[in-house]
């Protein structure tokens, strides 16, 4: 039926001169073309589309019947795959290179994500013949197909095991393979130029689309994907993938020291200008950057002459980004790029002039917000790892200067204790003979020891909140009062000591006192309560909601632990505090 | 001086060579392949194309800049590259070749570079220089403005606009010396003080205590007008030796809490209220933009402060505004209208200049809705009415200039289109030949069509 309705209108269609068919007349071929290869004909439609009478026809309506036939090959019923292979060729030879592009990307656009890899697998080869027809002109449409197998890859999940990257499930792998064949004339071309006149225009159209598939192919999905090393997985197509896309860059002329010292090297600041985020998105190269320092990807083409402190620079940029993201495989990267970039530079090396360059402490910023606020636990210790390691290399002038910026605004109790055991690590350290600098001792310590010697709201300071660095600073004190003898007053402790008497010990005492006055009385009323309601110590009374979920009610016995455990705190403080006061006393005392 | 061979185990590659350090520790160590040409010497920044093969002492190759195929260019002296090579490079000629051997102190040193360099390793570099040039530091890098570095300066800030220098400069037009002073100006005040916009532009690419010649060519200099105060003819190129001897460094953000943040911003404040009196919008505008960056972002602040924040950041969005609105940037004034309405949504003057804005950005239609917001608000503000009747009076103008407009667009578009499609295939077909050019350009509209 179908069969003969397709031979009749291409019967008529014979007739007609100069291809001007009707819109009935390409209805009519579709619906019954559809039908025929549907059905199994595809031997007879074969016969009439090889017809040479037919071939303006099939010029103009063939690539029409593209959607069925590739419905077809993708079901991938033996007996007429030959046939459909054939009309495909056939098409592929005959119809308007531009018709077919529509056409076959629509198929791929429309491909759902269980068939994706398959649909890119079959027509990759058959997209590729077509772009290459168009000669000269292709290079928009290269890129508009490079843009829509990219988007459908994108959509792939990205293996996370050893395991899952070998079977490739859903075919990711499988599909980054193919389109490094598929873009591989392409890449010829340029490099061929490239090497004729050893310079290509920046804006030849065909290099710019080539560019924007490397840099859309960094950021989805190679930014997505941990790659393993060749230790754990000998053959890795994700890892050829990333490999041969960072040769491509380098084959269309771009340098990769370049891309790496773009946004440090850039004249002007232009935020948010758009054609330098198109072009080199900095997520892109935030990603190339970690495949060339953290997995050693295509270190051959990456010069070995550069400065570390000077890839340090550049990699900030690209840190401070990866940093600034709440999503775990973001800030996994970004710590080990930094983490990568600090192990080539020497210890207490970096100079405090960095610390002009605002990444230096955007940085530092981003990773107390995950060492404080990151659920990951493994996240957090990596981060502090690198905070340390951070720290360790700075000079000794950078350190002070960090440690005085990070005080005033990480407002984190725990990490300014952090920063305050650093800081007594430092004075130790330079107290040892040879060792002595004018940071950490005399009158350049002095300042800072202000910053760590006080109580922001005075007596009335939440002792609890800030206990990480109430502990550590009464801990450096202690140490310098008994470490550093008064004779010898090398820090300058001394000199300063009535001061930190008047504005840090004694407003430190009276908070304690009122704090410890308060709770003993709070525990008091509480157990004599419980006494009276005895009979009902389970009833709630005060209930906490911590994101949109209520927290279990405390009971009465709860309370009185926390109350409990709260007086144990004041007491580890006061013992401390009790100490240093005795230490001060004997010095007042006059030796007898 | 020392020409010394040491025997080492395992070495394959000789050390010797003349010890260029600066230090005398023999830490680089050059040999001269083949004498370069000329007597000039790359400067301090300085781009410079090389090529280079570098082994280790045992011979292994770990990169080479031959096998990429690819010259590697750097500028010279900023510590881009490893130290031996900032020493080394700086010492060669054009066209030379020469052998450097770098200690680890110069390399890599304990850390080494992984994959490719182990630690503790000297490496041996076979380099070659092609050439050099002096760094074109404008932006869109069209070589009106190239530098030489004399001494480097230190840190890595800059002065910006509005910032203070004090400096030592020297403008010379072919030899003869026109304009030599020191002085203390602040960026953007040049022009009044007689220089040229290369010289502020100079200015701003240099770091504390930098020394440099800057060539600089007519656009960036007197132009084609010259100047008739220094005798400068039409259309000359430049030569000023600048020295930056100081400029204000700014307090970064982070090297102040928030209590410092709102007292400097107070200072701030009055600061580009003075310039604003004075006329100079420009650094009036610089001043009230440190508020916004100190205070925008501050999260860590006491319900009293906060309070404090909300009215300095409003104050230098309103600010900000009206100096955009002096200085003709609509677009910049329309946003900071815009940031001073989230902070208060009714606030008269935020509306009132978004209206002006509006106006000289030719969108009459929501500059009218502004100013009737104003009216409703504030019915005492005369000004506001005023200019509503003056945005009606645009909007009628605006009309009939459209009607007149439509009447014959068609036939522009047509026009146009036509044209646009000739251009470009006059692009594609400009190699095979121009006769051609009519046949192709039939046959590629035939090609649009399908």
């Amino acid at each position: 039926m179908a069969l003969e309705q397709l031979s009749d209108v291409v019967q008529r269609c014979q007739a007609i001169k100069d291809e001007s068919y009707s819109s009935q007349d390409y209805d009519l071929f579709l619906a019954a073309g559809r039908t025929c290869i549907e059905q199994g004909d595809s031997a007879q439609v074969l016969s009439i589309l090889v017809d040479e009478k037919n071939k303006s026809i099939v010029r103009c309506m063939g690539w029409n019947l593209l959607g069925p036939l590739v419905q077809m090959l993708l079901k991938k019923e033996d007996k007429n795959l030959p046939h459909c292979h054939a009309i495909l060729s056939h098409l592929l030879e005959v119809c308007s290179p531009k018709e077919l592009l529509v056409g076959l990307l629509e198929q791929v656009e429309e491909a759902d994500s269980a068939s994706i890899a398959e649909t890119l697998t079959l027509l990759l080869k058959p997209l590729q013949t077509v772009l290459l027809r168009l000669g000269m002109k292709k290079a928009s449409s290269v890129g508009m197909a490079l843009s829509t197998l990219l988007s459908q890859v994108a959509r792939l999940p990205v293996p996370v095991t050893k395991e899952q990257e070998e079977d490739d499930v859903f075919g990711l792998c499988c599909c980054c393979t193919a389109l490094l064949q598929f873009v591989k004339p392409f890449v010829e071309e340029i490099k061929e130029i490239v090497k004729d006149n050893n310079r290509i225009s920046k804006d030849n159209e065909l290099r710019v689309e080539l560019l924007k598939f490397c840099m859309k192919s960094l950021s989805e999905p190679l930014l997505e994907v941990q790659l393993k090393d060749p230790d754990t997985l000998q053959k890795s197509p994700l890892r050829d993938f990333a490999t041969e896309i960072l040769m491509i860059l380098s084959n269309i002329g771009e340098s990769l020291p370049d891309l790496l010292s773009r946004n440090v090297l850039k004249r002007r600041e232009v935020p948010g200008f758009l054609e330098e985020e198109v072009r080199y998105p900095k997520e892109s190269l935030a990603c190339m950057c970690h495949l060339l320092f953290v997995n050693h990807i295509a270190v051959d083409i990456f010069p070995a002459v550069l400065s570390s402190v000077f890839v340090l620079q550049c990699n900030m940029e690209y840190i401070e980004l990866l940093l600034s993201r709440t999503e775990g495989s973001r800030l996994q990267k970004g710590l080990e790029l930094y983490e990568k970039s600090l192990v080539r530079v020497e210890d207490n090396s970096l100079p405090v002039d960095l610390l002009e360059l605002k990444t230096f402490f955007s940085v530092p910023q981003n990773l107390v917000k995950v060492l404080t606020l990151c659920p990951d636990q493994t996240l957090r210790t990596k981060g502090l790892k690198v905070f340390q390691l951070s720290i360790d290399k700075f000079s000794t002038e950078a350190k002070y200067k960090f440690f005085r910026g990070m005080l005033k605004t990480s407002h984190h109790a725990g990490v300014e204790g952090y920063i305050i055991k650093n800081i007594k690590n430092q004075i130790d350290f330079s107290l040892k003979p040879c060792n002595g600098n004018e940071w950490f001792l005399g009158k350049h310590l002095l300042p800072l020891l202000r910053l760590v010697l006080c109580l922001p709201h005075g007596p009335e300071t939440d002792l609890l909140q800030n206990l990480d660095r109430i502990m550590e600073s009464l801990n450096l004190l202690r140490y310098m009062l008994i470490r550093d003898k008064e004779w010898e007053n090398e820090t300058g402790i001394w000199t300063e000591l009535y001061k930190i008497e008047d504005h840090y010990l004694k407003p430190m005492r009276t908070g304690l006192n009122m704090s410890k006055a308060h709770y003993e009385a709070e525990l008091k009323s509480m157990k004599a309560n419980k006494k009276i309601t005895s009979k009902d110590s389970q009833a709630s009374v005060c209930t906490l909601t911590v994101d949109n979920e209520k927290l279990p009610d405390m009971t009465p016995e709860m309370q009185i632990q926390v109350l409990q455990s709260a007086l144990f705190t004041f007491d580890l403080i006061e013992s401390v505090l009790a100490r240093i006061e005795e230490i001060i006393e004997a010095k007042e005392r006059p030796l007898s | 001086m020392t020409a010394e061979e040491v025997v080492t185990e395992g070495c394959s590659i000789p050390v010797e060579g003349e010890d260029i350090t600066p230090k005398k520790d023999g830490g680089v160590l050059k040999m001269v392949k083949k004498e370069g040409t000329g007597s000039e010497l790359p400067m301090t920044g300085d781009k410079v194309f090389v090529h280079y093969v570098g082994t280790l002492l045992d011979g292994t190759q770990f990169d080479s800049s031959r096998d990429r195929g690819e010259k590697f260019s750097f500028e010279l002296g900023k510590g881009q590259v490893i130290k031996a090579w900032d020493i080394g490079v700086a010492t060669m000629k054009t066209g030379e070749i020469c052998k450097l051997i770098c200690k680890p102190e110069y390399a890599y040193g304990a850390a080494g570079s992984p994959p490719k360099i182990p630690p503790n390793a000297t490496l041996v570099f076979q380099v070659e220089l092609f050439e050099f040039h002096g760094e074109d530091i404008t932006d869109g890098e069209d070589g009106g403005i190239i530098r030489r570095i004399i001494t480097k300066g230190e840190g890595y800030t800059k002065p910006n606009e509005g910032a203070s220098v004090e400096v030592c400069l020297v403008g010379r037009h072919e030899e003869r010396v026109f304009d030599e002073r020191e002085l203390k100006f602040e960026v953007g005040d040049g022009e009044g003080l007689g220089m040229p916009p290369g010289v502020e532009k100079a200015l701003q690419s240099m770091e504390q205590g930098e020394e440099a010649l800057f060539t600089i060519k007519p656009k960036y200099g007197y132009g084609t007008a010259g100047s008739s105060k220094f005798d400068i003819p039409p259309n000359a190129t430049l030569q000023y030796t600048i020295k930056l001897k100081a400029f204000e460094k700014a307090k970064e953000s982070w090297e102040m809490n928030s209590y410092e943040k709102l007292e400097q911003s107070v200072i701030v404040k009055e600061k580009g209220t003075q310039y604003f009196k004075e006329g100079k919008y420009k650094q009036a505008a610089v001043q009230y933009k440190r508020i916004v960056s100190w205070l925008e972002h501050e999260s860590s602040m006491e319900p009293g402060e906060e309070e404090k924040s909300k009215v300095l950041r409003l104050a230098a969005h309103l600010n900000l505004a009206m100096c955009y609105l002096k200085l003709q940037e609509a677009s910049s004034a329309l946003e900071s209208c815009d940031k001073a309405l989230e902070l208060d949504t009714n606030n008269e003057k935020a509306l009132f200049r978004r209206g002006e804005a509006l106006v000289v950005m030719k969108e009459f239609d929501r500059a009218r809705a502004d100013f009737q917001r104003v009216t409703q608000l504030y019915p005492a503000n005369k000004a506001a009415k005023s200019q509503i009747v003056l945005c009606q009076k645009h909007i009628k103008a605006q009309h009939e200039k459209d009607k007149r407009l439509y009447a014959n667009m068609f036939q522009k578009f047509a026009e146009r289109d036509a044209k646009k499609e000739a251009d470009q295939e006059k692009e594609q077909e400009k190699k095979p030949n121009g006769s051609a050019m009519e046949i192709e350009e039939n046959g590629a509209q035939e090609q649009t069509a399908a």
